[in-house]
């Protein structure tokens, strides 16, 4: 205390002249008003402020306060400055004057930064992660360390690549930590040549390392004084400078416009996914050679060594990750980055693999489905990049020709004039943003989609008034043979399909992010077979349309197309989804027969009533009238009589597996296809049994529990009967 | 000027302790609100912004707050600085204060 006091008052005696940099007024000084205060304070009543008129509780409640380590990002720890931490030894170079433990330190380092970069891409700071290093922050300081040099601007490098395709891609919004790279030198000079200096480094371990391996007389000097560990040193060297190298070609191949490095890329990441094995088992040797570590906290550490890497302090930086609170970050441990790494290569192989669909439709499943690995913000930014370039799809195509080949029209409606057709051009406009949504994370995913079944209501009724209004004349006159309103006609029905589309993916994600509690699941299910049967109508009805165009564009031209004589069938497109409806439909009825038979209590919730409850789920579709004429009093008719023996009769699981069991013939060479469809039939099948037992034993049996469960399906619950 | 006004205070901080009429110290600490007020902290930092409230803990809020650092240990040194905004200083990291004024203004306002 009195240490304190003493310290207090020589500041207090300094502050003057410390307060001197901070230039006063013209003509005015700084005056102390310190005793002032003081005398003040014990003037004030308890709870009594001093303020102007203006003050305001509530605003001074947001007051960032000073000297609190979860609010002031600019708390002095150690360091005043980068500078003073280098003046004091805390990034020294060379690392060290034995050789042996510098190569050691520069690969903790390495390894160090590799965690740091995973953290980063999982959400944290760059300031706090990757920047966290000191040699990162001077970039001219390590030119004298060669090996150090490249592999510090390689990763200056492949941040600032990495920075721009999330920015480019704009992914982000809800990550937008992840961009902000103020005040970093994410660019020193001669990065652009990192690649040949990686390069020149590469070749100087190789060679050591086939003198190494030769018997020959050593001529070039060791790389490091222990001659015994020389071997394995270069080769855990070799390894993590490959690993960057290839990295960072995955990258420049992936930006390739059009995507035309995709297979380029592929060849990158199998590298890289080699030299990160490598890397792994390098580990084994690493953490025998470091001495006087404590293997047990091998797991958390962030090298593989298991050593504490010199030259990182993540408090210099705090201030750069401004406006955001300083938070306390927990780097992912090396084990874990290098499972990133392999899960975000394994991603990117994923995207570099895809074909190019010019079927929407295509893009669609295909971008759904890589969601369902659950990629990260870089593999996602990165798919969507190559997906929308310059408003075209894949850089390449324009999007009235992917609308009018996505609608089943004939490829020669491709280039018709109307494409600059305002509402054709506004279409265009919402494919691409629902594309870009498609690609954004999960949570985020779901509420942007919720919104844009605004807009794409909203364009759909624009479209159809414009239509009654352009074409009214020419349907009574011409019985119908105008190309332009063939082609609005399939649009319109087109837009309404991708409305009800993305209704279903709406009410879809909501499982995923288990948004939904079991005693909501009856209403979820109804809403989702209401919009799943709107889907098959309008899939149905284009299907239909398509064929009669085709026929007579065949019959006109007189060419003998396969459409001519085959009678319309229904698309397995659309069996398909009917077998999903038919679950639906089994589930909510089957959830709403066991409520009303009261075998499912469902006590009231004490915060909002059944109706609220629908009503917050399904806001965002009720606001677009999707369906039209849909209410909960629609809901409530068509649960209020469903009874468990009505169920076994007509028992919709038994149709689901029917239906699935016929189509799977039409998907023979769609494996995802079918996939779905025998987890559709496992579902099915379970709980037609679990119908059947309920049937039989339910009334007699009150001690029944039943429960709904997601092993089969994602979405589409299994019953499971118990008996308590 | 440094130096005169370091005197001067000194001077002034012994009349306040000793001048027993001075009850309206509260009035004088209100006229002192909204001025560019100047709070080094222990860690170092200053903090420059206008005076906007003070509580009888002697936790201080100033309004359009910039941050004044070091760059170094040892002063003096060259000085970083950024914005900050709305700051709430608490009195136990304050370690000194001062208010932009006129010498006449400063005699006047510490002295009664």
């Amino acid at each position: 205390m009195a240490d304190k006091e003493a310290e207090e008052r020589t500041v207090g005696a300094h502050a003057p002249q410390m307060a001197s940099p901070i230039p006063s007024g013209e003509h005015t000084v700084w005056a102390d008003v310190s005793p002032l205060l003081e005398a003040a304070c014990g003037d004030l009543q308890d709870g009594e402020l001093i303020h102007g008129e203006n003050f305001n509780l509530f605003s001074a409640m947001s007051a960032l306060e000073i000297m609190d380590p979860k609010m002031d990002s600019g708390m002095i720890c150690k360091y005043y400055s980068v500078d003073e931490a280098i003046e004091n030894g805390a990034a020294p170079i060379p690392l060290s004057f034995d050789g042996t433990v510098d190569v050691q330190c520069t690969i903790d380092i390495m390894d160090h930064l590799l965690s740091c970069e995973a953290t980063w891409h999982k959400g944290h700071s760059l300031a706090q992660t990757v920047f966290s290093c000191i040699y990162l922050l001077r970039p001219d300081r390590t030119s004298s360390h060669a090996l150090l040099h490249s592999y510090c601007s390689v990763i200056r490098a492949t941040c600032k690549a990495v920075i721009a395709v999330v920015s480019d891609a704009r992914t982000h919004e809800e990550e937008d930590l992840f961009i902000m790279a103020y005040g970093l030198p994410l660019s020193g000079d001669g990065d652009e040549k990192c690649l040949s200096m990686l390069n020149a480094v590469e070749e100087t371990i190789c060679r050591q390392l086939r003198a190494c391996k030769s018997s020959l007389p050593k001529t070039a000097e060791p790389f490091q004084s222990n001659f015994d560990l020389e071997e394995d040193y270069c080769r855990a060297l070799l390894c993590r400078l490959r690993f960057r190298k290839h990295f960072y070609h995955v990258l420049t191949c992936m930006r390739r416009p059009q995507g035309r490095g995709l297979e380029l890329a592929r060849k990158h990441i199998a590298s890289c996914l080699l030299e990160l094995d490598l890397i792994r088992n390098s580990s084994t040797f690493l953490s025998n050679n470091s001495f006087g570590m404590n293997k047990d906290g091998l797991e958390d550490m962030t090298t593989a060594s298991g050593r504490q890497p010199l030259g990182f302090d993540s408090s210099l930086n705090c201030r750069l990750s401004a406006p955001t609170p300083p938070r306390a970050i927990k780097l992912l441990s090396w084990k874990k980055a290098v499972d990133y790494f392999v899960k975000l290569l394994h991603d990117l192989d994923n995207i570099c693999s895809y074909s190019l669909d010019p079927l929407l439709e295509g893009v669609f499943r295909f971008v759904v489905q890589f969601q369902k690995t659950q990629p990260d913000l870089v593999a996602r930014s990165l798919l969507q990049f190559l997906l929308v370039q310059d408003g075209k799809l894949y850089g390449r195509d324009p999007l009235y020709a992917v609308i009018t080949k996505a609608a089943g029209l004939p490829e020669s409606a491709k280039n018709h004039e109307n494409q600059k057709n305002q509402y054709i051009v506004q279409l265009g406009q919402l494919v691409i943003n629902l594309l870009k949504v498609l690609c954004t994370n999960s949570a985020w995913q779901r509420r942007k989609l919720g919104k844009i079944l605004q807009d794409w209501r909203v364009i759909y009724m624009q479209m159809e008034m414009a239509f009654k209004r352009d074409f009214s004349e020419i349907l009574s006159i011409s019985n119908g043979e105008n190309a332009w309103m063939k082609i609005f006609q399939h649009i319109l029905i087109w837009v309404e399909e991708q409305t009800y589309w993305i209704s279903t993916r709406f009410l879809v994600l909501g499982f995923e992010l288990e948004l939904y509690s079991p005693s909501q699941y009856c209403m979820v299910y109804w809403y989702l077979s209401v919009v799943l049967i709107k889907l098959v109508e309008k899939i149905h009805l284009r299907a239909l349309m398509s064929n009669e165009t085709g026929k007579r564009k065949g019959k006109k031209k007189g060419a003998s197309s396969k459409d001519i004589g085959k009678d319309f069938r229904i698309p397995p497109a659309v069996s398909f989804l009917q077998c999903q409806i038919c679950l639906a439909e089994g589930l909510l009825m089957m959830l709403a027969a066991l409520r009303n038979e009261h075998i499912i209590v469902q006590s009231p919730s004490p915060f909002n009533s059944e109706y609220e409850r629908f009503f917050q789920h399904f806001e965002l579709l009720q606001k677009a009238c999707i369906p039209d004429n849909i209410t909960f009093d629609s809901y409530e008719q068509s649960t209020r009589l469903a009874r468990i023996s009505n169920l076994v009769t007509y028992n919709c699981f038994k149709d689901a597996q029917k239906i699935a069991k016929e189509v799977k013939s039409s998907f023979s060479n769609d494996p995802e296809k079918l996939a779905e469809l025998r987890r559709i039939e496992l579902v099915a099948e379970h709980n037609s049994v679990a119908l059947n037992l309920i049937h039989k034993v339910g009334a007699l049996d009150p001690s029944l529990k039943i429960s709904f469960e997601f092993n089969h399906h994602p979405y589409f619950g299994t019953a499971l009967v118990k008996r308590s | 000027m440094e130096q005169e006004s370091g005197g001067s205070m000194v001077q002034v901080g012994c009349n306040v302790e000793s001048n027993p009429d001075s009850l309206d110290r509260v009035g004088k600490v209100r006229k002192l609100l909204f001025r560019r007020m100047l709070i080094g902290i222990k860690d170092g930092r200053f903090f420059l912004g206008s005076f906007y409230c003070m509580d009888k803990q002697g936790n201080i809020i100033l309004q359009d707050a910039v941050e004044y650092r070091s760059t170094r240990r040892s002063s003096p040194s060259p000085m970083e600085q950024r914005c900050l905004g709305l700051i709430l200083i608490p009195n136990s990291c304050r370690v000194s204060c001062h208010v932009d004024s006129t010498i006449d203004e400063q005699l006047a306002l510490l002295s009664v």
